[in-house]
Order: structure tokens, then C-alpha cells, then sequence
């Protein structure tokens, strides 16, 4: 089972890119999606901040270039997802 | 249409996230007009910094206002690249609004973060500069675009380099800021359909520490935050609802714990709240607003479960009480549901529903309306949160225009007027007996420099009767008013009760012996008096004896808002030439017309062509 988190985070991250929140996994990345640019990121991190209640550092910020990664920072501030 | 967007049109209080309008936008750019049903808009955006984040807001809105958005985006910080070269990317998008989105960070270094090392004498030279840069764009844009233009002012600086000193001399920071505002300002002003958006209020409001993130700044010259992007880009969009005949014209009001506090029928004319001291003062507020609405030239009405003498007693007698029985153009104070009564009000007054905005506290009306008329926009007022309520209804802009004419000072008279004018259609026999006893007068003729805004309000706000629905700027006007092969026609018209001002428009053009109507339309507050057949009369007149026009070709473009002109050219003795789905033409004779003529009853007055337009 996902956790609530886990959707939330895969329905952001289609919503911001526009791909299906089906094609989303452990795979997904800056160099596995064509639609994740560099504009894109940034909107990435607004609608993160946004839907997790977070604020990202700078650093943060550049390190979440993947889904996994993305699970790892949010992780930080916090927010559980299922291992 | 998909469910993001179909969720996304969904009536509610709350605003939509950010990761919503991502979502939203998405949609949109995969979809096309076909697919949502509405007419495509492209929006060009030329700006000196990264505004990839305000698009999916921009894109939602101009949505939510009924349009299918498309966008050009020009390069980051090659503004003048794109307006000085007319064959640009720009010019072949074929823009209908031009955005210009400039920071003074990137314009000029020694107004902003350089400002304390910038020696004074530098400074007037560089705010000439930047001021000079501006105007230049402008004009560029002017010379290859019709498109109006949306270009921002500065942001006054939150963290001047003099810190509190800065306050001390017009000649620093903060005033220099303003002075290029108002330079700004001037240079807009100097072309036509060039508006200031107001970035300076926008961030005042909000605080410019909250809406600029100055980590994204650094990283990519983003400088707005998470919290800049819904206020700016609503802002935006209500300038293309404004232009394209989309903001709302009539304020439909509960009476009971909206426009006081309490209840009437219960609580007594004495126990209501309403007056100097809280609870009372807030609702006192919210009625001076909304009497400011109603001096800007928005239609009121109430719309109250209530026994009308109750409601009566509070407007007549209440001394607290702004708002006054003759503010409202319509009313309906009974004990029928709600949707029943505003569409009563929408059909007494002459406008569709989608011009209406409803304000109620109690929570089932306010679902109710929006679940059955979902085109009404609706302000839930919530319960007991008296002192929000004057935001909650000014903040939307939901009536805002670009222009601010006589006729909208005295709009709502008029509609006073009407009744005058209907207890005097009862004191005729037939229609025609009431008719001559109005004595109704018009005046048509080429538009002056001051009836431009107003023709041009009137093509971008008249739907019903309305035969092709063009939208047109000031610009157009006066360029179709110049031009050899075209001419505008403005009809006023006065009576017996009242001067209703401009009320009618005809475009005509021209091209061998044929004369073609581009656009004919008439106010609402106009029809039923045949008015419009002195101004089609004049037109066929004119088209004949000045252009030597032996036919006139009329057409009629339905959309879901003009069915009362579907047979208005059949009426007046046009033959049908073709018919689509999207248009049916039209055309007579100049000269053997049988259906042209001005009624009996109607005194006809030839415009003063010395201030015309040219």
C-alpha cells in the first residue's frame, strides 16, 4: 500500500511536469523525464513547499533531482513515507 | 473536457493550490480550444526575468475567465530583440495581450542594490535611462502590434541601501522609485491600450517580504515567491476579463447579517446591527463599499427571505444606513428560493447571469446558488467574521474595468429612470402612444476624442444585442474612425425622463460599392424604443451618399448571449446571402430598401462631425 504521502507526492509531481501520476517510481528523474527542466524544477519546489508545508534549503533545493531523492529530503522536514 | 479542469471550475471558497494551476496548465497545453469549448487567447510574455512560475496561474485564470490560453514566452532579458524586429517570433505569434514583465534589479543595478554608490547627479541620469528604455519598448510594441500591452511598475525597495535615512530626501531610493512609476505611468499614457499593472500596490499589500524569494532569485532569477504567484497573476487576468467583456456588472445582496447585522423581521429596525460601534461599524463598511461599487457604475440588487416592508423600513428610515431604497435597480424580497430570484433579477434587468455576483452569509444559500447557476460568481460571507466582509468583496475585482465614463456615473439612475419611464408606459394605451409621449431624441454621428473610450467600452461589454460580438480597443476605434474605408457611427439618445448618453455603435466599412457592417450593438438600457433603426437608417443614408454604397451586407455571429438579434437584419428587409454555424449573412439595397427607416416617434439629430475623431 502507498502511503497517503507517497500519492501526494506522486499527484505533485505529475501535476507540475503534466506526465501521469502512473509513471511515476523509483526510476523517475531529471534524466529519465524529458519534461523535468530546469523552469520545471522551480515550479517543482514551490508546489512541494506548498503541499507538504515545508521550506526547502538552497541546497535542497538542488538535490532533488529524483523521486527518491525528493522522498529523502522531504523525509527530512519530517514527512514519512512508507520503507 | 478532463477532470483536473472540470475540478478546477468547480465553484468554492477556497482558492486553488499552487499544484493545482501546475496541473491545470498542463491540461490546457495538451488540450486544445476544440476540446474545452472556449475561444483560444495568446498571451505573449517579454520579460528581463524568470516568470515560468506565474504562468500555470496566468494559464488557469485566463481559463476560469473563459478562454483557451496560449503563450509565447520570449527570451529571458531580450525584450527590445523581440519588439524592434517586426518579422520577431513575437510579431508571428499574433499576440491578444502582450505582457511586459520588467525587475529593477535587472534593468538597473544603480537604482536598486547599487543605489548607495550610484553619486546623486548618476541618479536622475539613469532613471531618464531606464524611463527612456521603457517608452521605447512601448512604441515599438505600438508600431507592429495591436495587441494592448499589460507592463508592470516597480515594487518600492523593502530594504533600501540607506536603510532610514532613506525616507529623509526625495532624492533617494524609495522616491526615485516613484518618480520612475510616474515616468512609467507617462509613458504608457503617451500610447493607447498600454495599462499599468500595479506591482507597487500589489506587493504594498501583500508585503514585499513575503512575495519575493530571494533564494530563487539568486538561483535563477525568479524573484517571486510562492505567495507573489496567485496575486499577480489574478491581477493580470483582470485586465483581459476587463477588455474582453467578461468583469461583472451587477451586486446581488442578502439583507439579514449581510447588510446589517441580525434580523429585521425579529431584532426590530432598532435592534439590528448597524452603526458606529463593532458589530455594527463593520456592516456599515461593507455598505460604504459597496455604495462606492454603485458610484463606480455597478448595478445593485437584493435578493433577501424577508417581508419586503421589514427591508424597506431599514433603507428608508435607519439612520446608519448608507445604502438607501433608490441604489437598487431591482428587488426581489419574498420568500421564493434564491435561484428563482436572481433569475428574475437577471431577466428584469436585462443581463445574463454570468454578470452577476451574489453575496450571502448563510451557507446553504450560498451552495445552493452555486451548485444550480454555476455562471453566478458567488461571495460567501462566513458566519460572524463581520470585519472581513468589505474584503472579501472588494479584493476579487470581480467589477473592475479600464475605464471610467459618464455614463457609468449615472448608469444606475438610469435604471430609476426606467421605472419613471414604465409608470408612464402604464398610463399609455399602446406601445407606440407611450412611445411618442418619451419624445425620444438621438443624436448619431462620428465618435469625438472623448466618446472613444466609451464606443470602445461599449464593444467590449455588449453581449445581447450585439450582431457580431467584436471586442475592440480605443486603438481600433480610432483607427477604423480615421481610415478612408471605414467609419463609426456613435448613437445617443436622450428622452422626456432622462439622457441616456452612448448607448449604440455601428462599424461600418467599405470596399467598392458595397458596404459592410463590421459591428452594430446597442446598451441594454436602450432597447425596446427602435432606436436602432435610426441608426441603421442612418448608416444605409450614409453608406449611399457619401460612399456611393448601392448594397449593405449585415452579418450576425450567434453566440450564447445575442438570440434577440438572430432576425434583426430579416426585419429590416435584408435578404439571407449564407448561412453557417458560425455566421449568416445578410445584404439589401441602399437605395430601394424597404425595411430601413426611422420610427414616427423618434427625432433624429446629425452628430457635430467638428471634433470627430481622425
Amino acid at each position: 500500500m502507498p502511503s497517503a504521502n507517497e500519492s501526494k507526492l506522486k499527484e505533485t509531481l505529475a501535476g507540475v511536469l503534466g506526465i501521469p501520476a502512473g509513471t511515476i517510481g523509483e526510476d523517475t528523474s531529471m534524466d529519465t523525464v524529458e519534461e523535468w527542466d530546469s523552469l520545471k524544477h522551480l515550479n517543482l519546489v514551490l508546489a512541494l513547499e506548498e503541499q507538504f508545508g515545508v521550506s526547502l534549503t538552497e541546497e535542497q533545493s538542488f538535490e532533488i533531482l529524483s523521486y527518491p531523492l525528493i522522498k529523502i529530503v522531504l523525509a527530512e522536514h519530517g514527512i514519512e513515507f512508507a520503507a | 473536457m478532463t477532470d483536473v479542469l472540470t475540478e478546477f471550475l468547480r465553484p468554492r471558497d477556497e482558492p486553488p493550490s499552487y499544484a493545482q494551476y501546475t496541473a491545470v496548465a498542463n491540461a490546457l497545453a495538451a488540450g486544445n480550444s476544440q476540446q474545452t469549448g472556449r475561444p483560444p487567447l495568446k498571451v505573449a510574455v517579454l520579460r528581463n526575468f524568470t516568470v515560468e512560475p506565474l504562468l500555470p496561474v496566468l494559464a488557469g485564470e485566463i481559463f476560469r475567465a473563459g478562454f483557451h490560453p496560449a503563450f509565447y514566452t520570449g527570451d529571458f532579458d531580450a525584450v527590445q530583440a523581440d519588439v524592434l524586429n517586426p518579422a520577431s517570433p513575437l510579431y508571428a505569434f499574433e499576440p491578444d495581450f502582450i505582457i511586459v514583465a520588467q525587475w529593477l534589479e535587472t534593468l538597473s543595478p544603480a537604482l536598486t542594490t547599487a543605489f548607495v554608490s550610484t553619486p546623486a547627479e548618476q541618479v536622475a541620469a539613469e532613471a531618464d535611462r531606464v524611463r527612456g528604455h521603457l517608452r521605447e519598448i512601448l512604441a515599438a510594441l505600438r508600431a507592429s502590434s495591436r495587441a494592448p500591452v499589460l507592463i508592470n511598475n516597480f515594487p518600492l525597495p523593502a530594504e533600501p541601501t540607506l536603510g532610514i535615512l532613506d525616507a529623509q530626501s526625495a532624492a533617494y531610493q524609495t522616491n526615485t522609485v516613484l518618480q520612475l512609476n510616474a515616468g512609467l505611468l507617462a509613458a504608457a499614457q503617451e500610447q493607447s491600450d498600454v495599462f499599468v499593472v500595479d506591482f507597487m500596490r500589489v506587493f504594498a499589500a501583500h508585503g514585499s517580504a513575503s512575495l519575493v524569494d530571494e533564494r530563487h532569485w539568486q538561483i535563477a532569477r525568479a524573484p517571486l515567491s510562492q505567495k507573489a504567484l496567485v496575486p499577480l497573476g489574478t491581477e493580470y487576468v483582470k485586465f483581459i476579463r476587463a477588455l474582453r467583456g467578461k468583469a461583472r456588472k451587477c451586486l446581488v445582496l442578502d439583507c439579514d447579517n449581510t447588510l446589517w447585522g441580525g434580523i429585521v423581521g425579529e431584532d426590530g429596525l432598532a435592534g439590528i446591527k448597524l452603526g458606529p460601534t463593532y458589530p455594527g461599524s463593520c456592516f456599515v463598511a461593507l455598505q460604504r463599499e459597496i455604495l462606492n461599487l454603485h458610484d463606480r457604475g455597478v448595478i445593485l440588487a437584493l435578493c433577501s427571505k424577508n417581508n419586503e416592508a421589514d427591508v424597506l423600513e431599514v433603507l428608508r428610515d435607519h439612520p446608519d444606513s448608507v445604502l438607501k431604497e433608490e441604489h437598487f435597480a431591482a428587488r426581489q424580497i419574498n420568500w421564493d428560493d434564491k435561484v428563482t430570484n436572481l433569475r428574475r433579477i437577471a431577466a428584469e434587468l436585462n443581463i445574463g447571469l454570468d454578470s452577476l455576483v451574489f453575496v450571502d452569509d448563510n451557507p446553504f444559500e450560498a451552495d445552493y446558488v452555486r451548485e444550480q447557476l454555476p455562471e453566478v460568481a458567488v461571495v460567501a460571507l462566513p458566519p460572524k467574521a463581520y470585519a472581513s466582509y468589505r474584503s472579501l468583496l472588494s479584493r476579487p475585482g470581480y467589477f473592475d474595468t479600464l475605464s471610467f465614463t459618464a455614463e457609468d456615473r449615472r448608469k444606475t439612475a438610469m435604471y430609476g429612470e426606467n421605472r419613471a419611464r414604465k409608470e408612464l408606459e402604464s398610463a399609455s394605451g399602446s406601445l407606440e402612444e407611450y412611445l411618442a409621449k418619451l419624445g425620444i431624441e438621438v443624436e448619431i454621428g462620428p465618435p469625438s476624442e472623448v466618446d472613444v473610450p466609451r464606443v470602445a467600452q461599449l464593444t467590449q461589454k455588449t453581449n445581447q444585442f450585439n450582431l457580431t460580438t467584436r471586442r475592440y480597443t480605443e486603438g481600433d476605434i480610432r483607427a477604423f474612425a480615421a481610415a478612408s474605408d471605414s467609419d463609426v457611427f456613435a448613437l445617443k439618445v436622450r428622452d422626456r425622463v432622462a439622457d441616456l448618453g452612448l448607448v449604440g455603435v455601428a462599424v461600418v466599412t467599405y470596399d467598392g460599392t458595397t458596404a459592410a457592417i463590421d459591428s452594430f450593438l446597442l446598451s441594454c438600457r436602450a432597447i425596446g424604443r427602435g432606436v436602432e433603426d435610426a441608426l441603421l437608417a442612418t448608416v444605409a443614408r450614409h453608406a449611399a451618399q457619401a460612399k456611393g454604397a448601392e448594397r449593405i451586407v449585415g452579418t450576425y455571429a450567434p453566440t450564447s448571449k445575442n438570440a434577440m438579434v438572430r432576425d434583426f437584419y430579416a426585419r429590416h428587409g435584408f435578404a439571407p446571402v449564407d448561412e453557417t454555424p458560425d455566421r449568416a449573412t445578410w445584404s439589401t439595397s441602399t437605395t430601394t430598401a424597404p425595411g430601413l427607416g426611422v420610427p414616427t416617434w423618434i427625432h433624429v439629430r446629425n452628430g457635430d462631425p467638428t471634433h470627430a475623431v481622425r
